[in-house]
């Protein structure tokens, strides 16, 4: 019994060093997930007055007035788009480029499988084969997964910061952007985790590019009506102009937001995962305790029994 | 909508707001030219270059605080002038040290691409050029 005794002890000793370095994971990623969440409020503040501005050109000026001429054949879907500017223009598809944002490390639950499986999924419901759908994979797990399954993943980028700062990200989203201009491929759809609370994040996969009323943002061309003053700008210097410098800003800060929202997202996860970890490292050490508690018993049950029968045979 | 005597200038960045005060005017560097805006000025929009906006300290004569932007667009309604740019910094907070350093990268990048013909990175290096004595500027005021 006495071996047996000391494994339990060793296994209890280990379950406890484990539960401790999962404990402290877990505190760091909450301490992450309070920041990112403090900056992404900061960050709305931005993008949704670019948000705004876009409407407001789209409402003002655009969706009534100049009806790109290509809309003619098919008036009803192409009144989305609003200029004849590249980013609003829809091309023919021919690459479908993916952005597929997951985590460097793993220890996140199921964040990443989730990601991954349901962009699996999005590229067999549109019928999408490894030829014409380029990737581009933000994060390392989702790199290895689409490389080893064959896919082109045209761009790669590991190690994006904890709290992602537009500074830091924007020759990223730059060169995402401008991939689109050398028809890398022709639309672009964005696949990450959205955050909806600690416990729970939901799978988006959004068309980014080109850019149409759509990703604008259904609710705010219907609220747009409600509102009493929709002002007309005076451009200047010319309204394309203003749209040639509001398209590419608006397209970077969507792709920089649905960074921010995968990252805070992977933060959430991952301390969610470290604190069901935790608590499994609890239940074991008790079962564990109970386990020892119970050798130790018999242990000295067994002893005494061997005393008193000595005793007994001496008497 | 009442007449009113000030107008909001608001700077925000994707890291934040960066700048949000009341004055009586700001001047902005246009791409076609500078723009005075005087509170009740009608709906303005208008794309920025690399260079300073200028907003009067409320309460002075002629005494401005200049903040640096990196182009972007502003966009002035309702009395609120909005300058929506990718990343903007007050006089006191730019670094000028490293805003030297850019500026050296920017021209040593630039002499290379000019020997190279190489029209892309020119064009780029231009750009961080023109960012970095931006601030510069700014910082020596």
């Amino acid at each position: 019994m006495g071996a047996s005794l000391q494994e339990v002890k060793r296994r209890i000793s280990s379950t406890k060093k484990t539960e401790q370095i999962t404990g402290a994971m877990q505190m760091v990623s909450t301490a992450k997930l309070s920041q990112i969440q403090r900056h992404t409020t900061s960050y709305h503040v931005y993008a949704d007055k670019i948000r705004s501005v876009i409407t407001h050109l789209a409402q003002t000026h655009l969706l009534d007035g100049k009806v790109v001429s290509d809309s003619a054949s098919t008036p009803k879907k192409n009144k989305d788009q609003v200029s004849g500017l590249d980013m609003l223009t829809k091309r023919d598809v021919k690459h479908t480029g993916i952005v597929v944002i997951t985590s460097d490390r793993g220890l996140v639950g199921s964040y990443n499988s989730n990601v991954i499986k349901q962009t699996m999924e999005l590229i067999k419901n549109a019928g999408h084969t490894t030829d014409d759908t380029v990737i581009i994979a933000l994060g390392g797990t989702g790199a290895d997964f689409f490389k080893k399954r064959g896919y082109n993943v045209a761009f790669e980028y590991r190690g994006i910061n904890d709290i992602p700062k537009f500074r830091d990200t924007q020759q990223l989203v730059k060169k995402i952007v401008g991939m689109y201009d050398d028809e890398t491929y022709d639309e672009l759809f964005v696949c990450y985790n959205h955050f909806v609370n600690t416990l729970t994040s939901e799978f988006r996969a959004e068309q980014m590019l080109p850019i149409s009323a759509i990703n604008i943002g259904d609710d705010d061309l219907t609220q747009k009506s409600d509102e009493e003053y929709a002002p007309v700008y005076e451009m200047e210097p010319s309204q394309d102009a203003i749209l040639e410098v509001v398209l590419p800003q608006y397209a970077e800060s969507l792709i920089y937001g649905a960074i921010l929202d995968a990252k805070t997202s992977e933060h959430a996860s991952s301390s969610t995962a470290m604190k069901s970890a935790t608590d499994n490292a609890k239940d074991i050490i008790s079962s564990l305790e109970l386990q020892f508690n119970r050798a130790r018993q018999s242990a000295i049950t067994t002893e005494i029994t061997e005393i008193t029968g000595a005793q007994a045979a001496l008497d | 909508m009442a007449e009113q005597s000030v107008l909001t200038v608001n700077i925000v960045t994707p890291d934040g707001s960066v700048y949000e005060e009341q004055t009586t005017m700001a001047i902005f560097k246009t791409t076609v030219g500078e723009i005075g805006v005087l509170p009740n000025h009608i709906p303005l929009l208008a794309s920025l270059q690399i260079d300073e906006v200028r907003v009067k300290i409320d309460g002075t004569d002629d005494k401005f605080e200049e903040i640096a932007v990196s182009g972007g667009f502003v966009e002035f309604s309702n009395n609120i002038a909005t300058v929506v740019a990718n990343s903007a910094e007050r006089k006191e907070n730019i670094d000028s040290d490293r805003a030297e350093r850019a500026r050296k990268r920017a021209e040593e990048k630039l002499a290379r691409a000019k020997q190279e013909h190489d029209v892309d990175t020119l064009r780029r290096a231009e750009v961080s050029l023109r960012r970095a004595v931006n601030r510069l500027n700014i910082s020596k005021h």
